[in-house]
């Protein structure tokens, strides 16, 4: 039987080269033209005999979230993988080193545990590394060539993304590896194939040469550049790092200014800064440089300056779980601050997505003149999805709403009343516009006033300038998937956990239960009548999230007074797709029953 | 003001200010501080020191954080941003990093500065960010009505130290120079015309530059830092002073009882626009046309 579908887990100690596998492996896939999911786990130590685990999805078609069970487990470290074996399939395949180094302890070796229901691959990793490479450091690539040995993967994109991979080093290492791959593809192919796991080739062949591998935080960088950033203010913080890392050596190549503040607080200041200056700019952080960002974004909501912010969401509150997952920030992100301070909040579900809406948020930032947040977190910011690249840069020059020409002889309104409640605005350096402006409540003139009149219209301004945003012409918004009319289940959700929701959703569909799941992607302002038109069509409705409290259901419910049922986890990990699958089959069972 | 020797009437004064352009540069707002405020010099004194250098107002942006200082912005025709306590520098920064061409002046008081500002200060500095920093030291918290700031003096009674401030205020100067601001000065409110000199050797030099204004709050501090006191206190720094020297200027700044007023020091550097310019050079790439000073 061909499969369309193969999720490998490859696990070992930090120094094994585990990451470095799954990158060769996904990359590799990637370009014979599969759609290619990965997401790894490591500790957040540098140094260490911590757990890697790259896990590496590979299908024919879209798929939208790792699987919680692995086709193949490769284990490079036996004391990390046994906990695994339990992930892999009845069926599936364990592959292992059978000669390891040193005697083991007791139930210390991978064979005590692999399952009669499962494969178990016995392979001489190490030694098949000396013999080709005269040391043992390669069993990473070894096991990569066993692999596309086993299951006839294409040999000559891994050999393409080996030689990329080991550019920078001498030639010797290119060729020792490649040897260590061929030897490895040697002994894959001469086995005795047992596990029942075939690849189909590619849905859409030639495309793959244009899809690229990108991870979440790839895709902003990207977005960032394609809307022709010219300032980034950061500070480094894990998850979000990465993002200031890329620009740093993209943005100046394109005349762009990046720099490394002293603290969040800087970084978000010297942002609305350029800003107000009429700059492109962006800043990126985790929850707790968010914390540290509030007070001036809500500077930037009252003075009416455009800043987009990028936030990488970790395991919390304070400090937390730094490499861990979590959507625990939405409240400070929709609400942090003082005062009645609504911002434009964008969450992407996909890699895709966070290239669109980085984009997206400067052109927003600048048409309604205020702050933009775009809410990810650390399993989108990492997590490599296959995309297409746009054909054309999709994302509008700078300049919107600003006043070309001041009247001679009178005084500049910067807060003046409009129709779209968003006042065109001067930059420094054009004549005749001077103004100040400022975090107290003040006139059309900008002046501070604390009068009720003027606090009750300024107010309003604020609000329904934000009004036009969830009809936002090129965005994705909202967007509902699945089964059209009424429905028994309807799973509402957010962020990265939507791809999750989605598997679940058509496994749902695939057992006979009506259902249809909405992603919603501005949460802030909400586009509360389309959300409010998908409930009404739903018996139930689940909300699936990763956060203790159930955030983005407080926010439906507190919006639109309908009960939802909550789904919330706190694992630090993905939600796993079962999770939900069993929740939406005992709604629908509850229904019927009912 | 004993620099005025005959009667002055109102209308001839104003004949002198609106022939001077004085004027331009000054917003319809009316100032909202005390009467005998030092502020006032201050603000007179970046007035004419603009109308000086030929700077015009659209090209000015006035950057400050919170405090009696900090409503400066308002008081001037030119481009403002009154941001929040402690984040002058910052926003200056990135205004300045948007767009070389601006003159940026960052004001604040002791409390803005030294308080809640103070991390900020020394990464501005050792980037030599070419804004103007102009610090008005009052040494009292004025517009949340008369608390003790860092620069308060030890004994002082406030609202917040009713049995006299213990805390050994700061010495900015010395900070300033030890971060190695690439100018740093002192001026008094009570001598306006060096101040006005020293705020426009302030905005003329490139880089960071760091202006102290001693200025005394008529409201809350009757014994302190007052006119009189500061009168008899301040001195010129010595005629001999180099300020290319950073250890002399260490060891003027290291006594504030008797406060010299004058360029303590001053040195060429490149600024972080030069620095920018450089780093997009080396990686290939062409400055865009607001960027290019």
């Amino acid at each position: 039987m061909k499969h369309n579908d193969i999720q490998i887990a490859i696990c070992g100690s930090a120094g094994d080269g585990t990451i470095a596998a799954g990158d060769i492996l996904k990359r590799a896939m990637a370009r014979a033209g599969y759609k290619v999911i990965a997401f790894d786990l490591y500790p957040a130590e540098i140094r260490g005999f911590g757990k890697c685990v790259a896990r590496v999805r590979i299908t024919t078609e879209q798929a939208y979230s790792l699987k919680r069970h692995s086709d193949v487990l490769v284990s490079l470290d036996d004391s990390h993988a046994i906990p695994h074996v339990g992930e892999v399939r009845d069926y599936g395949a364990v592959i292992y080193d059978d000669n390891p180094i040193a005697r083991l302890p007791e139930g210390g070796h991978m064979t005590a545990h692999v399952r009669p229901s499962q494969v178990p691959y016995g392979l001489s990793q190490r030694q098949i590394s000396e013999l080709a490479t005269g040391a043992g450091r390669s069993r990473n690539i070894v096991i990569l060539g066993y692999l596309a040995g086993l299951y006839g993967f294409p040999v000559a994109q891994f050999r393409q993304v080996i030689e990329a991979k080991f550019r920078t080093k001498a030639a010797a290492v290119t060729e020792g590896n490649l040897r260590a791959f061929d030897a490895g593809f040697e002994a894959g192919a001469a086995t005795f194939k047992l596990d029942d796991v075939v690849l189909a080739p590619p849905a859409h062949g030639e495309e793959g040469a244009k899809t690229i591998m990108m991870t979440g935080n790839g895709a902003v960088v990207r977005g960032c550049l394609d809307a022709g950033i010219e300032t980034f203010f950061g500070y480094p913080i894990t998850p979000a790092t990465t993002i200031m890392e890329r620009l740093a050596r993209e943005m100046p190549k394109r005349g762009g200014r990046l720099l490394q503040t002293e603290d969040e607080i800087s970084a978000i200041s010297a942002t609305l800064g350029a800003g107000y200056a009429g700059a492109r700019a962006a800043t990126a952080t985790s929850g707790p440089g968010l914390a540290l960002m509030v007070e001036m974004l809500g500077l930037g909501v009252m003075a009416e300056v455009p800043a987009v912010v990028f936030v990488s969401q970790r395991g919390g509150p304070s400090t937390g779980m730094p490499t861990k997952t979590e959507q625990s920030d939405l409240n400070l992100a929709v609400f942090g601050g003082a005062g009645d301070a609504q911002r434009i909040v964008l969450a992407p579900t996909n890699v895709e997505g966070c290239y669109r809406c980085a984009g997206k948020a400067f052109e927003l930032a600048e048409a309604h003149q205020t702050p933009v947040i775009v809410l990810m977190d650390l399993y989108l910011s990492n997590r490599y999805e296959t995309v297409v690249p746009p054909a054309a840069n999709p994302f509008a020059p700078k300049g919107a709403k600003t006043l070309d020409k001041v009247t001679a002889g009178e005084t500049y309104r910067r807060y003046a009343a409009t129709a779209d409640h968003v006042s065109p605005r001067t930059l420094p350096g054009q004549e005749g516009g001077m103004h100040a402006i400022t975090g107290l409540e003040h006139d059309e003139f900008g002046r501070p006033s604390d009068q009720a009149k003027v606090h009750m219209a300024m107010s309003a301004k604020r609000h329904d300038k934000l009004k036009a945003a969830v009809e936002h012409p090129d965005l994705t918004v909202c967007k509902r998937f699945g089964d059209e009319g009424p429905v028994d289940v309807g799973i509402l959700g957010w962020g990265s956990n939507f791809g999750e929701i989605l598997e679940a959703m058509y496994a749902t569909q695939d057992e006979g239960i009506r259902c249809a799941a909405m992603k919603v992607v501005m949460l802030s302002p909400l586009p509360l009548e389309r959300i409010a038109a998908f409930l009404a069509d739903c018996k139930e409705v689940l909300v699936p999230e990763l956060n203790y409290e159930g955030q983005f259901a407080n926010l439906i419910t507190g919006a639109l007074g309908r009960p939802v049922t909550r789904l919330t986890r706190v694992t630090g990990a993905p939600m796993e797709v079962e999770e939900i699958l069993q929740v939406v089959r005992s709604l629908a069972g509850a229904r019927t029953a009912a | 003001m004993n620099e005025i020797s005959g009667p002055v009437y109102l209308e001839e004064k104003l004949k002198e200010i609106r022939g001077d352009g004085h004027l331009d540069y000054r917003s319809q707002a009316l100032p909202t501080w005390c009467p005998g405020c030092g502020y006032f010099s201050v603000s007179e004194g970046v007035t004419k020191a603009l109308i000086g250098l030929g700077i015009p107002q659209h090209n000015v942006v006035v950057v400050s954080g919170i405090g009696c200082a900090s409503r400066f912005p308002f008081f001037l025709k030119t481009y403002g941003f009154h941001t929040l306590h402690g984040r002058t520098l910052p926003v200056a920064t990135g205004v300045k990093q948007a767009n070389d061409a601006l003159t940026v002046l960052a004001v604040g008081g002791d409390g803005d500065a030294f308080a809640i500002g103070a991390g900020h200060i020394p990464h501005a500095a050792r980037r030599n960010v070419d804004i103007t920093y102009l610090m008005l030291d009052n040494g009292i918290y004025g517009l949340t009505k008369g608390q003790t700031s860092p620069t308060s003096s030890l004994g002082f009674v406030t609202s917040t130290t009713p049995y006299e401030n213990r805390d050994l205020p700061l010495n900015p100067l010395m900070m300033l120079l030890s971060y190695r601001a690439s100018w740093v000065g002192q001026g008094y409110a009570g001598k306006p015309h060096d101040l006005e000199r020293l705020i426009a050797e302030a905005i003329a030099h490139r880089g960071f530059s760091y202006l102290h204004v001693l200025s005394p709050c008529v409201t809350f501090d009757k014994t302190d830092k007052t006119y009189a006191n500061l009168d008899l206190e301040v001195r010129d720094l010595p005629d001999d002073h180099d300020p290319a020297d950073l250890m002399a200027a260490m060891a003027v700044a290291a006594k504030p009882e008797t406060p010299a007023l004058g360029v303590f020091y001053r040195e060429d550097r490149p600024t972080l626009g030069d620095a920018m310019r450089e780093i997009i050079a080396r990686a290939g790439g062409e400055a865009s046309a607001a960027a290019a000073e």
